[in-house]
């Protein structure tokens, strides 16, 4: 029961993570952004249960109010006050985005079968996922233009760095997961007021036109 | 009972309180940024405090010849513990700083008021006590973090009041280049204890200066790698070009403590590990350090010699002081490479005491400077002069100052001076083989060096003192207030006292000298109560109280001789050649060097233009104009194709930096990928 | 510590010796130039010329310069007080001198440096191009002497294995003096020396006052009167001084080893004669020389150099 509930939310985590590839509409990228924490704080609180580690509960509520309230929350106030709420042409269109994300899933899934605790199925699963996402959202971050995307780039990234350290590893110590929540944060905030600045400068969020400062 | 209690207890806490008083005045003054007066005050006060406190556990130490440790900070989480320990050679640097700071702290109270922009005191004031509170962690540090934050606070500070005045050009590049050379120095320092203490397997002094951590090749490349990181600091040719940017920039008390103190923590360094933490020393290693003394002492005196800007004539000063002591300090790693541990120890104590000495007469000297500064407006000294009849206590202070530095007997430039000689001259008779005759050579050449530095100190002082005032600025200069009085004044005295009296010094040194591994004192350096003797022979020492007494005399019997009762003395205008005596008709300082300048002609390559300008006819010459320039040997051939090669290279990188964010993004993405597949597939 | 008669004892000697050394000076100065007089088929001056001048400056007005401040005034006393205080430190008739205690050779170059600085100083404090030339001249020389004056004088100190002078001249005695060639290459550097830091021909001409060629002269060309006979005397007793001390480093044969009166009358006679040679010997080299340009001092300097380091050298290696 728990290895099903497990997998499923890992699962979860990487189809909304290609659903962001196939998205335009900045609202929603937010909002699937916004299921993969909750899908993240529901594995927290499987392993929580299953494993008796009462500090994943901690874990759990604090990813379900910082990633999936307050982050998405603050993403979306900035789109509105930019006003811009579509993604532009990326560099590769939308099939062959999602083409290179098979490839990166599989590069994922082949090497968590080089660890050894790849052999247990659970596992196996969540470490390839994590790889997965952890590729995509790279990938998300070359092919997109708009800051907004790859800010939820960066935190799928993260989100797939927690996904193997509350789901396989036995967790973090807490100062370091403060750390890297704070730290988070912290990124978002500026990132967001940045976003705003860019675009008060240039009129554009458009990143690629950042090689204009290039000396 | 319990007056011994409370000292003891307070001596225990001594270190951190004191650090702790400096970090809340600098978060004060940069809270009570509007109110300049409160600021100085605050700051400065709070440096007094401190840094007397440290004096006093280092006083302590001293005393008993027995450390005092504890710790500075700690975090239980990550147990992070950072500790202090404040071994003898420890507490006499930080009694240096104390004897320093005290009066400097109190000079700057006043020279503040007039020198640094209202709005910017309290920057001046936060960093004086970052720079100060860093030194201080750099002399106590008990393991290798703690040294290095100590050392980048102490850079950062450093940095931030050298950029005091940065609205000039020249003082944001004297920052820059500071700031560029130190992290070059700081990276080899953090290369050298990342070696020692992977080699050690601990992070802590004890563990890794233990002399045995590591062998071979590889101890002289750590070897290498601290003297340049140190070196750097200490201002050794040919690391010192950030020097004689730097002291000038700063105000002058600072530049006061910048000579005086910032430059004994690369010495600190150079003692405490290249000499003492590494094992016994290599002979090709002593080799280095008496050569780049030597050549330190010759060419900062060299280069000294030719400023027109006092402060830089200071700062290049200061790099021949730094190489008297490194000399110092080569001697006493020879001997100990040898195995002669008394002329080791005889050597280490001239290099220390030279330290102290150091410390006091350029203190007084860069004081002086600002003083004079301050009433004139100008650092050129071409357009000083006269000074001494507005202003008499400032010169007669600065005069002071001036013997000293030029190791004149009875004052306190000659004990260090006569011991550096007795260890280099009497190590000779003792030491095998060729390598002996480094020892009279490097006598020969501190000789000319001690002689060159008197000449460019009567330079200094004469034009800037005497005769007539040789600019307007010069001829409305008056005397600077009482408190900025009283700082040189006991510097002064310092100084005199320390020259007539250097028992009290030698008695401090012995036991700090027996701290060090491989130093044995010997029987007794203070002689007969009064006198210094280096006990290589049983009969050379030197009594400077008594000869002071037959000085006296001599003074006595001219006056006597030349005292008239009854007549007047006669005051007559100069002969000025037929004309008027003007002050146009006076020596220039640029004229009093020019035999050196010309004698020495291959060091310095001068290159001069003379340019006649005419108006009506050529035949008729209105102005003539003369120019003469010192070639920049180091800036041109050692650091210019240094820095033009780095900006090559950068130059040829700039092609990956394509400015396109997302590029930078696919490099990382397929890095990732590469590596995934490369590792990923095996366990 | 000393006791209160031993320093009592010591301070009367001390004045005794460099009073007598005082006394003797201006008559070596006035020899020497009767020496050279009488080379160039002229009478010169009669032998206590010395002690007339010098009478004659003291009871003249004093006069100052109305620029100069105290700096001028202590400059010549202070030159004085060095050259007196030097002198109790070098053994001359007995074989100790009076403060050999208080230092040896290092305190002596210490010393006559401070004189000079003072008397730079002093120069400078006129307002006159003279004294800032003679001073920035006086003081290069110097300096590039005293490289070579230390490794002269260490290279004859170290034969005796110390540098304090008494005890130096004690060991020469005692071992009786053998000439090592060392001691030759080391005796016609520091003669040279000599001749540069007493200003004589071909370093510089002491009876000149052109511009171009005075050197000492030039620093003390704004003084008068009393503060000159002080310049003076300083200077004769510094001239006396480095004869002593070459008879004492390289020939101090006959000097008074107890105080048995016949000893002391030997010593006198045996010192008195062995500063005449070498007075004779800068007479004829001042004579046979004219002087060097200013640049070429260094050359000479160089040489001088040159020969203390090959001494050293032969010696020890």
């Amino acid at each position: 029961m728990t290895a099903n509930v497990l997998i499923l939310s890992a699962a979860g985590m990487l189809v909304s993570a290609y659903l962001m590839v196939g998205q335009k509409a900045l609202f929603t990228t937010i909002r699937l952004y916004g299921l993969q924490s909750l899908l993240l704080a529901i594995v927290a609180t499987t392993m929580a249960v299953s494993e008796s580690r009462p500090e994943l509960f901690v874990t759990a509520a604090l990813t379900v109010a910082f990633k999936t309230i307050l982050i998405p929350w603050f993403l979306m106030r900035t789109v509105d006050r930019i006003g811009i709420h579509r993604e532009i042409e990326p560099f590769l269109n939308v099939p062959v985005s999602l083409l290179v994300c098979l490839g990166l899933t599989v590069v994922g899934y082949r090497v968590s079968t080089g660890f050894e605790e790849g052999a247990q199925q659970v596992t196996h699963h969540l470490i390839g996922v994590a790889l997965s996402l952890l590729l995509i959202g790279l990938f998300l971050m070359v092919t997109r233009k708009k800051a907004i995307t790859q800010i939820l780039a960066l935190l799928t990234v993260e989100n797939a760095v927690f996904l193997v350290a509350v789901g396989v590893t036995t967790g973090m110590p807490l100062i370091v997961e403060f750390g890297i929540a704070f730290d988070v944060i912290l990124a978002v905030l500026v990132l967001g007021i940045l976003v705003q600045r860019i675009v008060g400068r240039f009129e554009s969020m458009d990143v690629s036109r950042l090689s204009n400062l290039k000396g | 009972m319990v007056d011994t209690l409370n000292v003891d207890g307070l001596v225990a806490v001594g270190v951190p309180l004191a650090l702790a008083i400096r970090l809340t005045s600098v978060v004060v003054t940069l809270m009570l940024a509007r109110h300049a007066r409160a600021c100085r005050w605050v700051a400065l006060g709070a440096s007094t405090a401190a840094s007397m406190m440290t004096a006093g556990v280092a006083v302590r130490v001293i005393e008993s010849g027995r450390a005092i440790e504890g710790t500075l900070f700690r975090q239980a989480a990550s147990e992070t513990v950072l500790g202090y320990s404040v071994t003898p050679l420890s507490a006499w640097f930080l009694m240096v700083l104390g004897l320093i700071a005290v009066p400097v702290a109190l000079y700057s109270a006043g020279y503040f008021a007039h020198a640094v922009a209202r709005p910017r005191t309290a920057a001046v004031g936060a960093a004086v006590n970052a720079m100060l509170g860093g030194i201080e962690v750099v002399f106590v540090a008990d393991g290798v973090i703690a040294f290095l934050c100590g050392w980048e606070v102490m850079t950062l500070g450093t940095a931030a009041l050298v950029a005091t005045e940065h609205q000039s050009r020249q003082s944001r590049r004297a920052a820059y280049l500071f700031l560029a050379m130190s992290h070059v120095g700081t990276g080899c320092l953090m290369a050298g204890f990342m070696i020692l203490a992977s080699a050690a397997g601990s992070l802590s002094f004890p563990a890794i200066l233990s002399g045995h951590v590591v062998s071979g090749p590889v101890r002289h490349g750590v070897f290498a790698l601290f003297f340049i990181g140190f070196g750097v600091k200490a201002g050794l040719i040919p690391f010192h070009v950030w020097l004689p940017e730097a002291h000038p920039a700063a105000p002058s008390s600072v530049s006061a403590f910048m000579s005086a103190v910032l430059i004994t923590a690369g010495i600190y360094g150079l003692f405490r590990v290249c000499a003492f933490g590494l094992g016994t020393p290599d002979v090709n290693w002593a080799l280095v350090f008496m050569s780049v003394g030597t050549l330190s002492a010759i060419l900062g005196v060299l280069y000294a010699l030719t400023q027109t800007d006092i402060k830089r004539l200071l700062a290049y000063s200061t790099i021949e002081n730094s190489g008297i002591i490194s000399l110092g300090l080569g001697t006493a790693m020879m001997a100990l490479a040898d195995g002669r541990s008394t002329l080791a120890t005889v050597a280490a104590t001239a290099s220390l005491m030279h330290v102290l000495n150091h410390a006091i007469f350029k203190g007084l000297l860069f004081l002086g400077a600002g003083s004079v500064g301050m009433a004139t407006g100008t650092r050129h000294i071409e357009q000083f002069g006269g000074l001494l009849r507005p202003m008499p206590w400032t010169g007669l202070c600065f005069l002071v100052g001036a013997l000293a530095i030029s190791g004149l007997p009875l004052l306190n430039g000659f004990p260090s001076e006569w011991l550096t000689f007795q260890a280099l001259l009497l190590g000779f008779s003792s030491t095998p083989g060729m390598i002996r005759l480094t020892f009279p050579l490097a006598a020969a050449l501190l000789a000319l060096t001690s002689a060159l530095a008197a000449a460019c100190f009567v330079r200094a002082f004469g034009i800037s003192f005497l005769a007539l005032p040789r600019s307007r600025a010069a001829s409305e200069a008056h005397e600077s207030p009482v408190f900025m009085l009283v700082p040189l004044g006991f510097l002064a005295t310092l100084c005199v006292v320390l020259g007539l009296f250097p028992g009290g010094v030698l008695r401090a040194l012995e036991g700090i000298t027996a701290s060090l591994p491989g130093l044995q004192p010997p029987a007794a350096m203070v002689w007969d109560g009064l006198g210094m003797s280096s006990t290589l022979t049983s009969f050379d020492h030197v009594v400077p109280a008594m000869f002071g007494l037959a000085v006296l005399s001599g003074l006595i019997v001219s006056t006597a001789l030349t005292a008239r009762r009854g007549v007047a003395v006669r005051q007559a205008p100069t002969w000025g050649c037929g004309g008027e005596l003007t002050p146009r008709s006076e020596y220039t300082a640029t004229a009093f060097s020019k035999p050196l300048l010309m004698i020495f002609g291959a060091v310095y390559r001068p290159t001069r233009q003379v340019d006649a300008l005419a108006e009506v006819s050529p035949y008729f010459v209105d102005e003539v104009r003369y120019r003469t320039e010192i070639e920049p040997t180091f800036e041109r051939y050692f650091y210019g194709p240094l820095v033009r090669g780095v900006m090559q290279m950068a130059r040829g990188m700039k092609v990956l930096q394509a400015g396109s964010l997302h590029a930078y993004l696919a490099y990382v993405l397929v890095l990732a990928v590469i590596l995934l597949m490369w590792l990923g597939g095996t366990t | 510590m000393m006791s209160m008669q031993d320093a009592l004892l010591a301070a009367g000697a001390a004045l005794l010796h460099a009073g007598g050394l005082l006394a003797v000076a201006p008559l070596l100065k006035t020899v020497i130039k009767k020496m050279k007089a009488r080379l160039q088929n002229r009478q010169g001056p009669p032998l206590l010329q010395g002690y007339y001048d010098l009478a004659k400056l003291l009871r003249k007005e004093p006069l100052r310069s109305e620029v100069a401040s105290w700096v001028y005034v202590a400059g010549p006393r202070v030159y004085f007080a060095a050259a007196v205080a030097a002198t109790t430190l070098v053994p001359v008739v007995f074989a100790a001198a009076p403060l050999e205690a208080a230092g040896g050779i290092l305190l002596l170059v210490g010393t006559l440096a401070l004189g000079r600085f003072a008397l730079a100083t002093a120069a400078l404090d006129t307002g006159s191009p003279f004294g800032g030339m003679g001073a920035s001249r006086d003081m290069t020389i110097a300096a590039l002497a005293e490289p070579a004056l230390m490794l002269g004088l260490f290279a004859s100190a170290l034969a005796a294995g110390s540098m304090n002078l008494g005890v130096l001249v004690r060991t020469l005695v005692q071992e009786g003096v053998t000439l090592h060639p060392a001691d030759i290459l080391a005796f016609a550097g520091l003669f040279m020396i000599v001749i540069a830091e007493t200003g004589r021909i071909p370093v510089d001409n002491p009876a000149t006052h052109l511009e171009l060629t005075m050197i000492h002269e030039a620093m003390v060309l704004e003084y008068a009167g009393p503060d000159l006979a002080l310049v003076e005397w300083a200077s004769a007793v510094k001239e006396l001084l480095y004869l002593t001390l070459l008879v004492d480093l390289f020939m101090p044969v006959g000097i008074a080893t107890s105080a048995a009166p016949q000893a002391v009358l030997v010593a006198i006679v045996a010192w008195v004669g062995k500063v005449f040679v070498l007075a004779v010997a800068v007479t004829v080299v001042e004579s046979t020389n004219a002087k060097l340009r200013l640049f070429r001092v260094p050359e000479l300097v160089s040489i001088s150099l040159g020969l203390a380091f090959l001494a050293l050298a032969i010696r020890f290696l």
